[in-house]
């Protein structure tokens, strides 16, 4: 079941009336130090049907700027300047008069559809609430226009479903139900904060088909909140670009791709990893860290970070202004970058260090997994608790990682590969298979002290290093821990707690700071520092990147590539991001439903996916640049990962498969019957896939 | 749903007469009914009181398993639940004792929920603003009295009030005047007395559905799906009320259903204080006058209060939240 869908611009009224004007917003919040400013002077007009995408990290005040708009914020936030929505000027109006404006005439979809519908309450009693609160209508008919509503969102079999409460949805679903929400009223601006940041990628470009299906439906306006450019590159008109509190760049989304004239949005282009056919370009990590709003510098708030700033940028800070030909910039040598003369990643920008997948040479087998098994079971009954099903979460998984290696799991949510990689560091016997470490087989170390030793071979850095790190635990103690672990005296854990610092790019001062006063890049950081500790061969990193901001996160990518050459590590990855992953990885293998559907070097399956599912995920990736990502052909895939309790008798992919329904009546027989074994790619060892009709 | 509750309310069933059975061989091993005529003049021997004791089935000459069939028998044929030691009915004391109770304590809960929540509500949606910061100091102080205190400051205000300022309506003790007759003005006159007892036990009662509601609420306030429900348009107290309010609610509901019964019994400082006869002064008196079947028969009373209170809750629940329907 496949879309394949060229993006198109929508129909773009070349001067009608905007049904949003921002003029001069500022927003500031209360806090120990005094307001803080979060959004300082925004201002923009939008036009029914068009689309303006906010970008900015987190911290640069884009959601203060949407809830702003809304009339969301605190009662203890100050608002001033104007919203006007169809002439009607926002700010300053009562709970009351807002609550008669929101829903009807702006709709509003969230970022985190987990926790933004009521748990208690049926999706279809939401819709017909949220129709009832602006529409006089009976329950009855509210009821019909809710289940067209779940109708025209994608809810497969509406009628049965509006019955269902929000837990009974997946995270895709539950999305859909909450643009249905904010169109509910037909308004006349929708405003989506990160609508799709929390969801897989292939559901992420089903739900962007959505939100465009919804604006059409309405012809409304959209303001679009999101730090993915790609989504902005595919998806929006126009561009405003955030960094603290202020729009710093606005421009056409062709200008703004085409020559980013703020330094700012062409550093933060320049470290975006992208899945862009073609050769790897080296990653420029912006360095330093995006400044609180709390505590602004007194010039260009980007003027520290800045490869061309000048002494007069340190000084004031410049004001939005019009470049010919290109938008506003608000930037003192926004000419000189427009017109070509001026490098905005300054003289020395180019590639300090080639942070590519550089492979240190085969090195000796850190991991093996072989026909790894791990099952759950599903049990019903609350006190007896019988076992129902058995949920499949690793079905046969097999690799090898040599040191220097890195090698990248990825697939959706539930496809099994955080389980793949907690199994291996569980360091007991797997229910089936056999998982090797440094030729050691798991599970059969006899004594304690074998045990140790294999757990000082393998680390973790963890998702959230605000979660993995000790909140009341100094960083000095959270790095002597582990070497406190494993036995070492006083003196040799101070030198080596040092030694760390320096390895991962950290001051020494740090060391008696506490985890909450870091940023989100000295964090992981941090964390990267304490599974070093204990010098291991194997490192697993649980989505090590998807916390951090873009701006960060190139830096960090940057460390792992330096210390994998340095320290000759292995690398096991599980991350999402299929563009970070391309960044990071040697090797990549595809898991689908707990099976690795395909294997090979990044480059050869990058270049020339085999299994229609990989296609599909590469394909799902919003591509930074607006030309290739409007014209490119995508495969959207239909439907979501199904239940891992009943897995197919054959291909497990057979229900998504648009290959399946193209094939020949035998090959679909055997894709449903027989499960396909691995087959090498002829000419390109170790690229191994698992379809019968490809 | 009445499959489930006619279930549950079975399970019940049998626990309460597991527990009041138990009960009653633990009261008949602990308590001396003999105590009662013990002290009478003329002095009666041992054989004589025992022969007093015999026609209310507390005879301890004859075995312990023939009273309790007799106990039982007698329960089960003729919901007989026994006499007192003095030969009053058990049955009697305790249908007026907890006709009073009822009185004082449902009309007192009523209002201690209310006036709990509302407040908890009222100062969530406005956390750390003066009224929050002024009523959570009220009621931490006013949870810090204990009850005699609070029921003797209430009496004596009520006194300065009713010399000061001239009323005469606030009555300090019993539940009843003797000498009214007649229907509307005997419902008058209760309610009159009911006043400061219900005042006191609201007082005391609130602090904590207050406390608890506030941190409650204060947990869902601010999750996405209330600002979802905003969004749609609803004003902030709507969504509170209609979103959040509702899951946090769940939580009081299960803790009122559970504490009726330990209202019920436990109100004995102010029934004291204020000389009602209820249940709470009936369980004191009916074990330090040794009375086997009155203590066995509050127990069992308490037990079918908890039963009541949770088949209660299991409702509020399922009334409040509906995802419990489904599974």
């Amino acid at each position: 079941m496949t879309l394949t869908t060229t993006l198109t611009d929508p129909a773009a009224p070349a001067d009608a009336t905007p049904v949003l004007s921002v003029r001069d917003l500022w927003i500031s919040f209360p806090s120990e130090a005094g307001p803080v400013e979060a959004v300082r002077g925004v201002g923009f007009d939008l036009q029914p049907g068009r689309t303006l995408g906010i970008v900015g990290e987190s911290g640069s005040g884009k959601s203060a700027t949407a809830m702003g708009i809304m009339g969301l914020l605190p009662p203890s936030a100050t608002v001033s300047g104007e919203v006007l929505l169809g002439g009607r000027d926002l700010v300053g109006l009562g709970d009351k008069e807002l609550s008669g404006v929101r829903g009807n005439g702006i709709g509003m979809v969230f970022q985190d559809p987990l926790s933004a519908l009521t748990p208690i309450y049926s999706v279809g009693r939401l819709l017909r609430d949220a129709l009832r609160v602006h529409q006089d209508l009976t329950k009855q008919a509210a009821w019909e226009q809710a289940v067209e509503l779940l109708d025209l969102v994608g809810i497969p079999d509406p009628r049965e479903r509006a019955k269902s409460f929000p837990h009974e949805f997946s995270g895709g679903m539950r999305q859909r139900v909450v643009i249905a929400m904010a169109i509910a009223n037909k308004p006349s601006v929708l405003v989506a904060d990160e609508p799709t940041t929390a969801l897989d990628v292939t559901v992420q470009a089903q739900i962007l088909d959505v939100l465009r299906l919804a604006q059409r439906e309405t012809g409304a306006g959209l303001v679009l909140i999101t730090h993915d450019l790609g989504v902005v590159a595919g998806y929006a008109d126009d561009v405003a670009v955030m960094y603290a509190g202020r729009f710093v760049e606005r421009a056409g989304v062709d200008q703004l791709f085409r020559r980013p004239t703020m330094p700012y949005t062409a550093r933060l282009l320049a470290a975006v990893p992208t899945v862009d056919s073609g050769v790897h370009r080296p990653l420029v990590a912006i360095g330093g860290e995006p400044p609180t709003p709390a505590d602004l510098p007194a010039g260009c708030p980007f003027a520290s970070r800045c490869a061309v700033a000048l002494d007069a940028c340190r000084a004031e800070e410049p004001a939005l202004r019009e470049v010919t030909g290109h938008g506003h910039v608000a930037c003192l040598r926004a000419d000189e970058v427009a017109d070509g003369t001026l490098d905005p990643a300054g003289p020395e920008g180019a590639a300090d260090e080639h942070p590519g997948p550089v492979r240190t040479g085969a090195g000796e087998v850190v991991l093996r997994v072989e026909d790894l098994v791990k099952t759950f079971p599903i049990t019903k009954g609350a006190l007896l608790k019988r076992r129902v099903g058995t949920l499949h979460a690793v079905n046969g998984v097999g690799f090898e990682l040599r040191a220097g290696e890195t090698l990248g799991l990825v697939g959706e949510s539930g496809s099994g590969k955080t389980t793949t990689l907690l199994e291996v560091l569980r360091l007991r016997r797997p229910e089936g298979g056999r998982i090797e470490i440094a030729g050691t087989e798991v599970g059969t170390a006899r004594s304690a002290a074998d045990v140790r030793e294999l757990r000082q071979n393998v680390q973790i850095v963890m998702q959230d290093p605000l979660g993995a790190l000790d909140p009341r635990l100094p960083v000095f103690q959270l790095l002597a821990e582990p070497l406190q672990a494993i036995g070492r005296d006083r003196d040799a854990i101070r030198t080596r707690v040092h030694e760390l610092l320096t390895l991962v790019g950290l001051d020494a001062s740090v060391g008696d700071r506490f985890p909450a006063t870091l940023s989100g890049g000295q964090r992981q950081r941090v964390g990267i520092a304490r599974a070093l500790a204990t010098e291991p061969k194997l490192l697993a990193l649980d989505e090590p990147l998807s916390a951090l901001d873009v701006s960060v996160q190139a830096g960090v990518i940057n460390l792992l590539a330096r210390l994998k050459r340095e320290l000759g590590l292995a690398y096991l990855v599980v991350a999402h991001d299929l563009a970070v992953v391309r960044y990071i990885s040697d090797r990549i293998a595809v898991m689908y439903l707990g099976h690795i559907v395909e294997t090979g070097d990044t480059e050869a399956i990058f270049a020339d996916p085999k299994h229609p599912y990989t296609r599909a995920l590469l394909s799902a990736i919003p591509v930074p640049d607006p030309q290739r990502e409007r014209t490119r052909e995508r495969t959207v895939l239909r439907g979501e990962l199904p239940s891992a309790a009943r897995l197919p008798a054959g291909c497990v992919f057979v229900d998504r498969c648009p290959l399946y329904r193209l094939a020949g009546e035998d090959v679909r027989l055997r894709c449903r019957t027989e499960r396909p074994a691995p087959s090498v790619v002829a000419g390109q060892p170790g690229h191994a896939y698992a379809c019968h009709a490809a | 749903m009445l499959r489930h509750v006619t279930r549950k309310a079975a399970g019940w069933l049998l626990m309460i007469a597991v527990a009041t059975n138990a009960t009653y061989f633990l009261a008949s091993w602990f308590l001396d009914p003999r105590s009662n005529y013990q002290g009478l003049r003329p002095v009666r021997s041992e054989a004589q009181i025992d022969v007093a004791l015999a026609p209310y089935n507390l005879d301890p000459r004859v075995p312990l398993v023939d009273r309790w069939w007799d106990w039982l028998t007698s329960v089960v044929l003729r919901f007989d639940w026994g006499k007192s030691p003095t030969g009053v009915s058990v049955n009697g004391e305790i249908g007026y004792r907890s006709l009073v109770s009822a009185e004082l304590v449902v009309l007192a809960t009523v209002l201690s929920v209310v006036v709990g929540v509302a407040l908890g509500v009222h100062t969530a949606s406005r956390q750390y603003g003066w009224a929050d910061r002024v009523s959570q100091a009220v009621s931490i102080v006013v949870f810090n009295i204990p009850t005699s205190v609070a029921a003797l400051a209430v009496v004596f205000v009520a006194i300065w009030l009713n010399q000061h300022a001239g009323l005469h309506f606030l009555y300090v003790a019993g539940e009843n005047s003797p000498d009214v007759h007649g229907l509307l003005p005997t419902i008058g006159d209760r309610l009159l007395h009911l006043i400061l007892p219900t005042l006191t036990l609201t007082l005391m009662g609130y602090v904590g559905y207050h406390l608890t509601q506030r941190s409650l609420l204060l947990d869902t306030i601010n999750a996405d799906f209330v600002r979802t429900a905003q969004a749609t348009g609803l004003t902030r107290a709507q969504a509170i009320r209609r979103h959040a309010l509702r899951t946090a609610l769940i939580p009081t509901a299960t803790s009122v259903a559970f504490s009726v019964p330990a209202i019920f019994t436990g109100a004995i400082i102010t029934e004291t204080i204020f000389g009602w006869n209820g249940m709470g002064r009936y369980f004191v008196q009916t074990i330090s006058k040794n009375d086997v079947h009155g203590t066995v028969a509050t127990a069992a009373f308490a037990a079918a209060l908890t039963a009541i209170g949770a088949i209660l809750a299991d409702i509020a629940t399922v009334f409040l939240d509906p995802r419990v329907r489904v599974s």
